[in-house]
């Protein structure tokens, strides 16, 4: 194979971890909801500025202090779904998408006056540690990106598939009112989905500080991205949400590497425009599930 | 009989015309502002509480009286700005004319990403919608020979009719004033007429309202198509306002999500929504700015997005809404009060 060229695939499918690994709790929180959460790239942003905060003045290293990190993250989630969403589950769709708008407005600029502009990044003994793979090379927080990404992946679907509570997040993101019906308590499931998908975008927010710089806007940068993974992958599946962003991770690369660096968004843009029309339950959804609780 | 209708008729005669008085009255007073307000500053920002009263009443159409919840906006947006501003720079073409074919692209840009995306619901079409908003901006970057990219645009300032440049900012005041009263204007009249109602049938039941035989991915895309031209107009208005034109100002998500936010703090689907938000939000939003902007950076922007919350949460379904109830109970609550007073005389 081109040397170049396997090298380009590489990047793109851990970049595609790195795209996974945000998508995932975002793909938990909108098959459960189906509310648009603009605020999703805010607390990615907070987790990371948390992740820089614990290594600058404690030391912490950015893979210790996920633990932390996960577990505020949870906390916040689950906050925000019980104050802030849960009065407008029954509200229109405009109302539900602007309020977390006015979060997403909020925390933004929450951390702007407290950290500020200016990009920060967290220095690590391991961030320029290069792996050799055959005749190509990989960057090591990448691949612990990716090896997160798979694990999460695993552990969310041991989750949803073994336990009562993870039953009951499907069961209710599959036909809402069925799983009423069956004595689901539905608004628990809200805030506890809402919580763990919070907390997965925080583990991602704190693992990614060793590659890429904070600042108060770098959630919205993620964010679109995120949601092409979602709607690609299928809402509420988490091989879909892994298999969704490592397919953007590729498309992204190779697009870059053929066509040009500048139009990559807009050629997995329009991807996603395609499989919103052609296909909206996205590759691995349930066909139909996705019209549940929009009218 | 012939008494009845008199005083029906009558009734009539006294009720329309009040109505007209009133937007004869407030135009008038709009018409007269500029006379009293002599400070840039407060003409400046009356300039854009006018642009967003017309861009959002566009966006109004489809987000609000179509249901189509479109977050890619500033697509038509810049899609107005940029070609009135390239046909300008390259081939001298007065942005009149150019606003004509800015017009007819956000037409095309709107039949192409509407038609495949009405049957998408709430969310979806917001997202499609979103991403098509993006391709624009991320192609306006990257497309340097014909944007210059980020750089961006700079109109040269050549007063004249023609060139829709002025000394001073009187005149732009009314030009904005009447694009803001067309827009309403138009809006208004679509609410009166068959699709108006057929949009309101749609958007409760799409279904039903295909039963009763209603064409509703047309009305959408009628709704749709209109409201793009409007909104390519706004950006015109924009680029000739300010002089200066970049893909991330014009193209920007936060573009269309000003267009929507003021149509939903107003009340999403009222002809007076979008007039009613565009006068409490920019003004608040510059307000908080002049009050907090130099304090802490970001607080103003604190506020507004706590205010923001509250007022979605709080009335969800815009003040416009809010208030006509508020008065209709208080009228209500004053008629039985008089009726039961009239009743005790009546006993006594």
């Amino acid at each position: 194979m081109d040397l170049m060229l396997g090298q380009v695939l590489i990047s793109g499918i851990l970049l595609g971890g790195i795209y996974a690994l945000i998508s995932m709790g975002l793909t938990l929180i909108f098959g459960v909801t189906r509310i648009v959460n603009f605020a999703h790239g805010e607390f990615m942003m907070l987790s990371m500025f948390a992740a820089s905060v614990l290594s600058q003045q404690y030391g912490l290293d950015p893979y210790v202090a996920v633990i932390p990190i996960a577990a505020l993250a949870f906390l916040a989630g689950a906050a925000t779904q019980r104050i802030i969403i849960q009065p407008l589950l029954n509200a229109s769709h405009a109302s539900q998408i602007f309020v977390t708008m006015g979060l997403s407005i909020t925390l933004m600029n929450v951390a702007l006056m407290v950290w500020g502009a200016d990009f920060q990044s967290v220095r690590t003994p391991y961030e320029a540690v290069v792996l050799p793979l055959g005749p190509w090379s990989v960057g090591v927080p990448r691949l612990v990106t990716f090896l997160v990404a798979v694990a999460m992946m695993v552990g969310l679907m041991l989750f949803l598939n073994r336990t009562y509570m993870g039953k009951a997040i499907t069961a209710v993101s599959q036909d809402r009112m069925a799983a009423l019906l069956m004595g689901i308590d539905v608004n628990r499931v809200y805030v506890v989905a809402f919580g763990i998908g919070i907390a997965c975008v925080g583990v991602a927010g704190a693992v990614l500080t060793p590659i890429y710089s904070v600042f108060p806007t770098v959630g919205q940068y993620f964010a679109l991205t995120a949601y092409v993974v979602v709607v690609l992958g299928g809402f509420g599946s988490m091989v879909g949400a892994m298999v969704g962003g490592m397919s953007i991770g590729v498309v992204e690369a190779l697009s870059g590497y053929f066509i040009s660096p500048g139009l990559k968004e807009a050629v997995y843009l329009l991807i996603f425009i395609a499989v919103l029309v052609i296909r909206p339950s996205g590759l691995f959804g349930i066909v139909g599930a996705e019209e549940m609780g929009v009218k | 009989m012939m008494q009845e209708i008199g005083v029906v008729a009558r009734k009539r005669r006294a009720t329309v015309p009040v109505r007209w008085y009133m937007t004869l009255g407030v135009v008038a007073a709009l018409v007269l502002l500029p006379r009293v307000i002599t400070t840039p500053y407060y003409l400046h920002l009356l300039i854009l509480v006018l642009l967003y009263v017309g861009l959002s009443s566009a966006w109004n159409l489809t987000g609000g009286f179509a249901g189509q919840l479109s977050l890619g906006h500033a697509g038509f947006f810049g899609i107005g700005a940029y070609a009135s501003t390239l046909l300008f720079l390259n081939f001298g073409l007065s942005p009149w004319i150019g606003m004509v074919v800015g017009m007819l692209l956000a037409v095309v840009a709107g039949a192409a990403i509407g038609y495949p995306c009405f049957r998408l619901r709430g969310p979806f079409f917001a997202l499609a919608t979103l991403a098509f908003g993006e391709v624009l901006r991320v192609v306006s970057i990257s497309w340097r020979d014909l944007t210059q990219g980020s750089n961006g645009l700079s109109i040269p300032f050549k007063p004249g009719f023609a060139n829709m440049m002025w000394h001073g900012k009187e005149m732009f005041f009314y030009v904005i004033l009447v694009y803001a009263l067309v827009a309403v204007g138009i809006v208004w009249q679509i609410e009166r007429s068959r699709l108006g109602y057929y949009l309101i049938a749609l958007k409760e039941d799409d279904s039903a309202a295909r039963m009763l035989g209603i064409d509703t991915t047309r009305c959408k895309l009628y709704a749709m198509l209109i409201s793009a031209a409007l909104t390519a107009v706004g950006g015109v208005f924009y680029a000739q306002y300010v002089g200066f034109i970049e893909p991330y100002s014009v193209f920007d998500v936060n573009q269309s999500v000003q267009f929507a936010l003021i149509s939903i703090i107003g009340g999403l689907g009222t002809v007076l929504g979008p007039v009613l938000g565009a006068f409490i939000m920019i003004p608040l939003s510059e307000m908080l700015r002049a009050a907090f902007g130099g304090a802490a950076r970001g607080f103003h922007l604190v506020l507004y997005g706590l205010i923001l919350m509250a007022v979605v949460m709080i009335v969800p379904q815009g003040l416009a809404l809010e208030v006509k109830d508020r008065y209709k109970r208080w009228w209500m609550a004053r008629q039985s009060a008089i009726s039961r007073r009239k009743g005790q005389a009546d006993a006594v």
